[in-house]
């Protein structure tokens, strides 16, 4: 009895040291390890699809593409079970069901990735005839692994989400103008250059090119025309110019979040008056997942030590006040 | 009774939230107007033009009885805006007949039935009198009436940024002239041709005529490195107006978040009171969470 349950716990912890290297919540050197290995594979990967796309080379190396790719799939595969198997511990305390950490891995974005990059491999096993172009932009989609290791993935996707207004509007902004710039060279300029503005859609084609390079390869003819084009590279500046304030000021509010949150867990570290071992290392690695730079943590705790100071120095006034008439009494 | 019904109507087309109605009113407006500036488009290109004809023009027909009858109502029940003390039932009607949307209401409907009476009149005007209907869509979008009021604040800086780029036109338009003048009198001749590539060469870094001789490719090399700063500097500009209207912002809302948290805890009136407030000053869940967090840490640094 006792040895099935001392068995039971020790396949958990086995299961819990698994899900906390491949999740990485506690940074140790294990999960570190594991974190480069995979890293450098998923990069070694990349460059061997580039390789493998240039003609000469390809011929070459054949077999050694091959193998390379069937022991990184094999890896993957490994990483992919171990993934699953030991995400099932993410909410059994809480929860008490495996599949609701393996649930939500296999239907997270990096769930769906590690997934993609990796099945469609086997799949040409079993089924030799499927092109394998399509395999390969699906081998691609590996390089989205890394994205688990870095933030700037995540930051501009939750700051994209957080400016949704904003950018709905510059595309809205950008909608309007195309229909009515390439509506209007198509209207004055569609008589004079049949060719290149035959009809709406193919001002549309011209209007984009002229958004995005600032000239649309066609000069206009006519006056309207002239003033039209030279109109519409300027909106081409300050549609540039909003869609980059838009994500700017989307940083900023981010970063705000960011010190707000660490000067807080700074504040509930000092409030005991000492820093334990612990709490240190729960501070470094809350600047790691913050991805705030050193300088600015520096600067937080600096605030913060002037603060303690003013109010420590308010806090002695206050004391000796209270007590300088019982010192003269006394005396 | 035709008061209340007066008004009734006035709050649906003003959007305002109390009726459900007014959310169905703005899907269809919003509908038709796509519907028929893709119609527009399409009706553009000949070959679909010849095969669908009789189908755009009775499309045509019908968005002009709704677009009318849409105008009608709006006229006829923004006189419950203002009683009789505050000016009449014809001051409101007035004020949305001559306002933006009301002048764009009028023109993107009335010159169909221009047509109507003068089958002479020239219809590519009346093409683009109809594209002007998208711009009804920008009632709906109040993040956009905020954008050009975050630019006409800025407008001052605006104004130097164009006087810049006029001034950097000229230069480059007349020295080229200059240098490449004789060169290529076809692409160069006048100022006014030049001044066509040098705005051309200003916003795409790079010309649509390569210059011939050493002059002219070194003004060309300058002229794009003008366009780069003047990016940079409309950039600049944009990105400061709107950091400003959100410090605005942040402001009035940060001011009502102090006095939530002096007394130390948020009652469910006061958490509504935020959320409305959030959604008028349009402040993202991010930038609320991060103010939220600065002032509970200022209060508990005075405690």
């Amino acid at each position: 009895m006792t040895s099935i349950a001392h068995h039971q716990s020790s396949y958990r912890r086995m299961k819990q040291r698994a899900y906390e290297i491949m999740d990485g919540t506690v940074p140790d050197k294990y999960s570190h390890r594991v974190e480069i290995s995979i890293a450098l594979l998923v990069v070694a990967n990349v460059v061997a699809i580039i390789l493998e796309s240039v003609p000469q080379i390809h011929d070459r190396f054949t077999a050694e593409f091959h193998a390379f790719d069937v022991f990184s799939v094999m890896v993957f595969s490994v990483e992919f079970m171990v993934r699953v198997w030991s995400y099932g511990e993410k909410y059994l305390d809480e929860k008490g069901s495996q599949w609701e950490g393996r649930k939500e891995y296999l239907f997270s974005f990096y769930g769906i990735v590690d997934f993609v990059s990796t099945v469609p491999f086997y799949l040409q096993l079993f089924f030799p005839g499927a092109d394998l172009r399509i395999l390969r932009m699906f081998r691609l989609l590996r390089i989205f692994k890394l994205s688990r290791y870095n933030s700037a993935f995540d930051d501009m996707v939750a700051a994209i989400k957080s400016e949704k207004d904003s950018f709905s509007s510059a595309i809205f902004l950008l909608f309007i103008s195309c229909l009515l710039f390439s509506s209007l060279i198509y209207i004055i300029e569609g008589h004079d250059q049949p060719a290149v503005f035959p009809s709406i859609p193919a001002a549309m084609h011209w209007f984009v090119i002229t958004i995005v390079a600032g000239w649309g390869n066609v000069d206009p003819v006519t006056y309207f025309g002239t003033v039209l084009v030279i109109l519409t590279q300027i909106l081409s500046i300050a549609l540039a110019a909003i869609l980059t304030a838009v994500v700017a000021t989307a940083y900023t509010a981010q970063v705000e979040r960011r010190q707000a949150l660490y000067e807080m867990e700074v504040r509930a570290v000092l409030a005991d008056g000492v820093v334990t071992e612990e709490e240190q290392a729960k501070l470094k690695m809350m600047q790691a997942k913050l991805g705030m730079s050193d300088d600015q943590v520096q600067a937080i705790i600096h605030q913060m030590e002037e603060e303690k100071h003013i109010s420590d120095a308010k806090k002695t006034k206050a004391w000796e006040e209270k007590n300088t008439p019982q010192l003269q009494s006394q005396s | 009774m035709i008061a209340t019904l007066k008004t009734t109507l006035m709050e649906i087309l003003e959007g305002s939230p109390k009726h459900r109605a007014s959310r169905y009113v703005e899907l269809a407006i919003t509908v038709v107007v796509l519907v028929n500036c893709s119609a527009v488009v399409l009706d553009s290109v000949p070959e679909i033009h010849a095969v669908y004809k009789d189908f755009f023009h009775e499309l045509e027909f019908w968005s002009v009885m709704f677009f009318t009858a849409e105008y009608i109502s709006r006229v006829w029940s923004l006189g419950a805006k203002y009683d009789h003390e505050n000016g009449g039932s014809w001051k409101g009607r007035l004020q949305y007949i001559f306002s933006p949307f009301g002048l764009i209401d009028f023109f993107a409907t009335m010159p169909h039935y221009l047509h109507v009476f003068f089958p002479t009149l020239d219809l590519r005007i009346l093409r683009v009198l109809r594209l002007l209907r998208i711009l009804k869509l920008s009632r709906y979008n109040t993040a956009l009436q905020d954008l050009f009021l975050a630019i006409h604040s800025e407008r001052k800086a605006f104004g130097s940024a164009v006087f810049l780029l006029t001034i950097a036109t000229i230069v480059s338009a007349s020295l080229m002239y200059f240098a490449e003048g004789h060169a290529q009198p076809d692409l160069f001749g006048t100022i006014p041709h030049s001044i066509y590539w040098a705005i051309v060469t200003i916003t795409s870094g790079s010309g649509n005529v390569v210059a011939i001789t050493k002059a002219g490719e070194a003004i060309a090399l300058t002229t794009g490195f003008l366009g780069l700063c003047m990016a940079a500097i409309v950039t600049g500009i944009v990105a400061s107006a709107f950091t400003n209207q959100v410090a605005r912002k942040k402001a009035a809302f940060e001011a009502q978040l102090r006095t939530v948290f002096s007394d130390g805890y948020m009652s469910e009136d006061e958490q509504d009171t935020l959320k409305r407030l959030q959604a008028h000053y349009r402040l993202s869940d991010m930038q609320v969470e991060a103010m939220m967090l600065s002032v509970k840490n200022k209060s508990s640094a005075k405690h």
